[in-house]
């Protein structure tokens, strides 16, 4: 691969990064071994699922429904996303689209590094619930391109497992009129992230929420860098990002939201909270607002803290064991950022994965 | 039942317990009363093992077994129970979450099956309705917007689902008012008026002694208990204060 260029810690948006490991990914061979059981859903109401193999898609055991496989047009000049090239998978549905279902992707790395591109184009009123699953333990690198027409709604739900290695992903989302984009990602495995999206709220009355819980331990680290953009007036945007790091972990969370001086009455939300079960561990959370209209509400927080002492003896005195009251509350401080994602099956299936990191 | 010989114990390095004594046989209720900074919630956090409350001589048993060797979820699992003056607020976790997980962790450790969510939930409800607790508020978070008596009241309906062998229970009646304080009273009698049972009471009035009838009573002051008697002692402190009768 004739790749990496890739951005050093000495560059302000890459100083939490650590990309070291993926040159080495990169140059590695995939072994091709697939774990016969796949984290798919179960769900009632069955949508299309792709799979992904390496970055190739499994066609026996895919099923695509209104998913093409092709060339995409993403745009981007994201030193990561831009090296997920032109093809991938785009999901287009027109106006007044029944949703498809539940349409699941599950990306298997089997060791090497793979770049993939995803466009999704809802035209009016259309609506999509997508859910992303990375496993495996490569270098996982995706690109997703966002377009929402007017009331068009997309819930788009990520959760990165897997062992070791990496996943990088880049958004770039584009709301229009009255439009509803809803990210939330779990990274509960033990594989290190960088996580970065770009949403663009350029039509009125548009909610954008960029939510997540990073769990790290180990030496692990994650890494994720939201912007939202209000261009125009009488935007809504939600960012809540719950960090957990023990032994020499590190989550870090960037949260931008740029109010522009024509967006008047955006109502804008960012909620940073770490919780370190380590002295050793690390969180960085840097929430940023950039208003320059001004008649909006924006609120915004960041909080570092350990679990509270009173609480796990209270829970202790009752006959939780220790790991139990720890994992408990854990799951608590996680609550706020996973209870977000609307869909009941989806939402507990991320919940199973944050307490399976817990046990 | 509990065995205490002459427990001294330190908070922050300040000497808080200064020598107390005190056995408790299955069938008593023992009540230990006492002033404003005699000790009284040091002790019951020490037989509990809170963290910071450090034993620097002495001894606690229970059934014979050295209690001070065991962390809280080991002693609770060997039937103890603390109830708390100021049951904390754990926002995100429900009560019923919280107590079907302390259950059951208590149950693994003792060798029994654990409960079914819904054999739990059944007994969760018969505890809930005998203290007028709603199954809702049980839905809730645990202690999260309840006020002070409902606080007191959840404490109880957790005593009544654990069902322990011996409470230590902290001032339970602090902030009741008189009917809050029948019911509480009645849920002590009926979880733990039993010949197995045994309960240390600690509070500051006689009047939730009026309903829990104790067979025996303390006063403590200074870290030491300096008067023990039947159930006349309390009448007495009410009558003339601890300064006289702790003199």
């Amino acid at each position: 691969m004739t790749l990496l260029a890739l951005p050093t810690a000495r560059e302000e948006g890459w100083r939490w990064s650590d990309l070291s490991a993926l040159p080495a990914l990169a140059e590695r061979s995939p072994t091709g071994r697939v774990p016969d059981a796949l984290p798919w859903l179960d769900c009632a109401h069955e949508g299309p699922r792709l799979l992904f193999i390496d970055g190739r898609l499994d066609e026996s055991r895919s099923r695509l429904g209104p998913v093409e496989i092709g060339p995409v047009s993403v745009q981007t000049g994201h030193p990561l996303g831009r090296l997920a090239g032109a093809g991938g998978w785009s999901l287009r549905l027109g106006r007044d689209h029944a949703p498809p279902g539940l349409l699941q992707i599950v990306h298997v790395s089997t060791g090497a590094a793979d770049h993939l591109a995803g466009e999704i184009v809802l035209d009016a009123d259309a609506q999509a619930s997508i859910v992303e699953t990375f496993s495996g333990e490569g270098w996982t690198n995706r690109l997703a391109g966002v377009t929402l027409g007017k009331s068009a709604r997309l819930m788009l739900n990520r959760r990165v497992l897997g062992p070791a290695g990496f996943v990088s992903f880049t958004d770039h989302a584009e709301l229009g009129e009255g439009a509803s984009f809803v990210a939330a990602t779990l990274a509960a495995g033990g594989r290190d992230t960088r996580l970065d999206g770009e949403i663009a709220l350029v039509g009125e009355g548009a909610y954008a929420e960029a939510v997540g819980a990073l769990l790290a331990r180990a030496r692990q680290r994650h890494d994720a860098n939201f912007v939202i953009r209000h261009s125009v007036p009488s935007g809504t945007s939600r960012q809540v990002w719950r960090s957990v790091a023990d032994d020499k972990a590190a989550c870090s969370v960037a949260a931008r939201v740029e109010v522009a001086r024509h967006a008047q009455k955006t109502d804008g939300e960012q909620s940073l909270k770490g919780l370190l079960l380590a002295r050793s561990a690390t969180i960085n959370a840097k929430p940023e607002l950039e208003i320059f209209a001004d008649d909006v509400k924006c609120a915004h927080g960041a909080t570092v803290g350990a679990l509270d002492r009173n609480a796990l003896f209270y829970l202790e005195s009752r006959g939780v064991t220790p790991d139990e009251a720890k994992a408990l509350l854990t799951r608590a401080f996680v609550a706020d950022a996973l209870d977000r994602i609307g869909e009941k099956r989806v939402r507990e299936a991320f919940y199973a994965d944050a307490e399976g990191w817990f046990a | 039942m509990l065995r205490i010989e002459n427990l001294h114990a330190n908070v922050d390095g300040k000497a808080i317990l200064n020598g107390i004594s005190l056995a408790i046989n299955p069938g008593e209720i023992h009540a230990m009363m006492g002033p404003n900074g005699s000790g009284k919630s040091t002790l019951s956090y020490v037989l509990a093992g809170r963290p910071g409350y450090e034993v620097t001589q002495g001894s606690v048993t229970l059934d014979g077994e050295d209690l001070l060797a065991l962390d809280p979820h080991e002693r609770a699992a060997k039937g103890m129970f603390l109830g708390f003056q100021y049951p904390v607020e754990i926002p995100g976790v429900s009560n019923v979450q919280f107590l079907r997980t302390a259950l059951n962790a208590q149950r693994r450790a003792r060798g029994d099956k654990e409960l079914s969510a819904g054999e739990f939930l059944k007994l969760a409800r018969e505890q809930a309705d005998a203290l007028d607790l709603s199954m809702d508020m049980m839905k809730r978070a645990v202690n999260v917007g309840f006020s002070g008596g409902e606080k007191k009241r959840n404490e109880m309906v957790q005593m009544g689902i654990i069902d322990p062998r011996l409470a230590i229970l902290d001032e339970t009646d602090s902030g009741l008012d008189i009917d809050a304080l029948r019911v509480i009273g009645a849920g002590i009698n009926r979880i733990l008026r039993k010949p197995d049972k045994a309960v240390l009471l600690i509070t500051h009035y006689q009047r939730l002694l009026e309903i829990v009838k104790p067979d025996f009573v303390h006063v403590l002051a200074g870290g030491r208990i300096v008067r023990s008697g039947g159930a006349e002692l309390a009448m007495e402190l009410e009558r003339e204060g601890y300064g006289a009768v702790a003199a």
